[in-house]
């Protein structure tokens, strides 16, 4: 079959030489050879990579918190009877930037976030305010780059919410109105429990989109203000086809799988204790 | 009905109202930098920092959109270049998707579970951790700086897989088993009855894969560095360099051209992309 070749050679196999290669010094001039585990031992004792690794994992943390949660909050509001080209129009206003490439939205929020040019602040000028340095602040530079993703990214999020919460069973709903419960207790009550499958697997979904953040950091900030911004991926990329050091690239590769494999594994045995329950 | 009823029913009306007109306000500021980035296209170039920023067209006068064919970056060729990967990889994952996909769900083979289960643990690798032997592979054989080496790398797709199986699963198979009864051959039963029922999974994996494709940034840079072999994410960056502070407009109208296919496919099949995304997520 067509697809088992494809896949063996471009997923399966370059999976298991990057493992091998995690484990050497490659050099195609003067030789490779085995190094054991010197490339992780190299990426999880030098600072740097650590500040990297721990700016991916805050970055992760937060985009996947806000984008999972003001996407349900969306779904929400939304989740109620309305004419057809409303609903078409929301779902073109909340789904349209999931759908055009970071690298595009990344240019136009660049001049966004710009210092005394930017739009942002130029709104924040008129109400007032002083200028905020969102990119070249290194304390606002994340924060910055995180807006922009859960701009780009909770669309998705309140689309599958919208689709879970059409599938809550009407009756309990409206037997719950009838009982005069709270909205938020029902919420709390039923609906939460009834979508948390959903909630889960948008969790798992947003984290591994997450640790592998690349574009949009490259372009709003090249990973700086020194490191502040700096990202795995980043960093794979300018080990790998910066420096030449494969098999370090290749260590920081296998670590950022081994996170996601980690994530999805807890995902698969939740959700086997909710089936059994 | 008693009036206390009638009067929570009467809030609840109002409550509606005010939530959606609270997110009409919100819909609209989503869309803003979209607005700003097609007006500031067509403001002259000297005028494009000036502030306040437009959000809406200040004329319609296309000279931005001629000078990007004009300027040092190959705009036509890299555009091409796009259109050629993207249409690669939508067709050759249409036709291995559904292929794999129908073996998935309608065939019977040893070891069928077993390979999907492998095939579904490929959708947790992210491009990063195949990236380098790939690259290290194209290097010996020519195929770095060749768009054509981006499209084989995606010709087929766990998720696409995934994707059609759950739909092939969720269709009826009494027509195919009739075919069968009737000595039909498995490609002919396969072209002649499941494929006409697969129209919408197929339109919906069609449009996410080409969207995809057209959107690849980190592999793309790596692969494809060189200008004329470049696609239009990475080369939006490289013409913003290029250009530097002065022509923003000149960027910006390179920006509407490049999202334009992404846009108007999403304005005309929603539907589509809508349901083939909550598919994906609800099922799994």
């Amino acid at each position: 079959m067509p697809t088992s070749i494809l896949y063996l050679s471009f997923v399966l196999v370059p999976v298991v030489l990057t493992v091998i290669l995690s484990f050497s010094y490659y050099d195609p001039m003067m030789g490779s050879h085995w190094v054991g585990l010197d490339n992780y031992t190299r990426f999880f004792t030098n600072p740097r990579s650590l500040q990297i690794f721990w700016n991916t994992l805050r970055f992760t943390f937060f985009a996947v918190t806000f984008n999972v949660s003001i996407g349900l909050i969306l779904a929400i509001a939304l989740n109620r009877a309305m004419p057809g080209w409303l609903l078409y129009f929301f779902r073109l206003a909340f789904f349209l930037p999931v759908i055009i490439a970071a690298a595009f939205v990344s240019i136009v929020w660049s001049y966004f976030f710009g210092d005394d040019l930017g739009v942002i602040n130029y709104f924040l000028r008129l109400v007032g305010l002083s200028n905020v340095r969102w990119l070249t602040d290194s304390g606002m530079a994340m924060t910055s780059i995180i807006i922009m993703d859960v701009w780009k990214n909770t669309g998705f999020f309140m689309i599958i919410f919208i689709a879970a919460l059409q599938g809550l069973p009407k009756p309990i709903t409206e037997a719950a109105l009838m009982d005069g419960t709270p909205p938020w207790r029902q919420f709390f009550r039923i609906t939460l429990p009834y979508i948390s499958p959903v909630v889960f697997f948008c969790i798992v979904y947003a984290s591994i989109g997450a640790l592998q953040v690349y574009e949009s950091i490259v372009i709003l900030t090249k990973g700086g203000p020194g490191d502040a911004t700096r990202s795995l991926s980043i960093l794979i990329v300018e080990e790998g086809f910066g420096s030449f050091q494969i098999g370090y690239a290749a260590a920081i590769s296998v670590v950022m799988t081994v996170i996601i494999l980690i994530i999805t594994g807890i995902q698969q045995m939740l959700s086997r204790r909710w089936v059994q329950r | 009905m008693t009036s206390a009823a009638l009067q929570t029913r009467s809030m609840k009306r109002t409550l509606d109202a005010l939530i959606i007109a609270v997110m009409i306000v919100l819909a609209i500021g989503m869309l803003l930098p979209f607005l700003w980035l097609f007006s500031t296209s067509f403001r002259p170039t000297a005028e494009a920092y000036k502030l306040p920023p437009s959000f809406l067209p200040p004329n319609l006068d296309l000279v931005n959109y001629a000078k990007v064919f004009a300027s040092r970056v190959p705009f036509i060729q890299i555009y091409l270049n796009s259109v050629l990967i993207a249409a690669v990889v939508t067709v050759g994952q249409l036709v291995t998707c559904t292929l794999a996909a129908f073996a998935f769900s309608r065939l019977k083979f040893k070891g069928r579970d077993a390979l999907f289960v492998v095939l579904l643990i490929g959708l947790m690798f992210p491009a990063q951790v195949t990236i380098l032997p790939i690259y290290l592979g194209y290097a010996r054989i020519g195929l770095i700086n060749q768009p054509i080496g981006l499209a084989l790398m995606y010709l087929t797709s766990s998720f696409g897989v995934f994707l059609m199986r759950q739909f092939m699963l969720s269709q009826p198979r009494e027509l195919e088993e009739a075919g069968l009864m009737d000595g039909a051959s498995y490609l002919k039963i396969f072209w002649r009855i499941s494929l006409p029922q697969l129209r919408p999974a197929l339109s919906a994996l069609g449009i996410i894969t080409f969207t995809q494709t057209w959107n690849y940034y980190f592999q793309a840079r790596v692969l494809l560095a060189k200008e004329t072999s470049m696609t239009l994410p990475v080369g939006m960056d490289v013409l913003r360099g290029y250009l530097q502070s002065g022509s923003l407009s000149l960027v910006m109208a390179a920006m509407s051209m490049s999202i334009l296919p992404v846009v108007l496919l999403f304005l005309i099949a929603q539907k589509f992309v809508i349901e083939g995304i909550t598919m994906s997520g609800i099922k799994s």
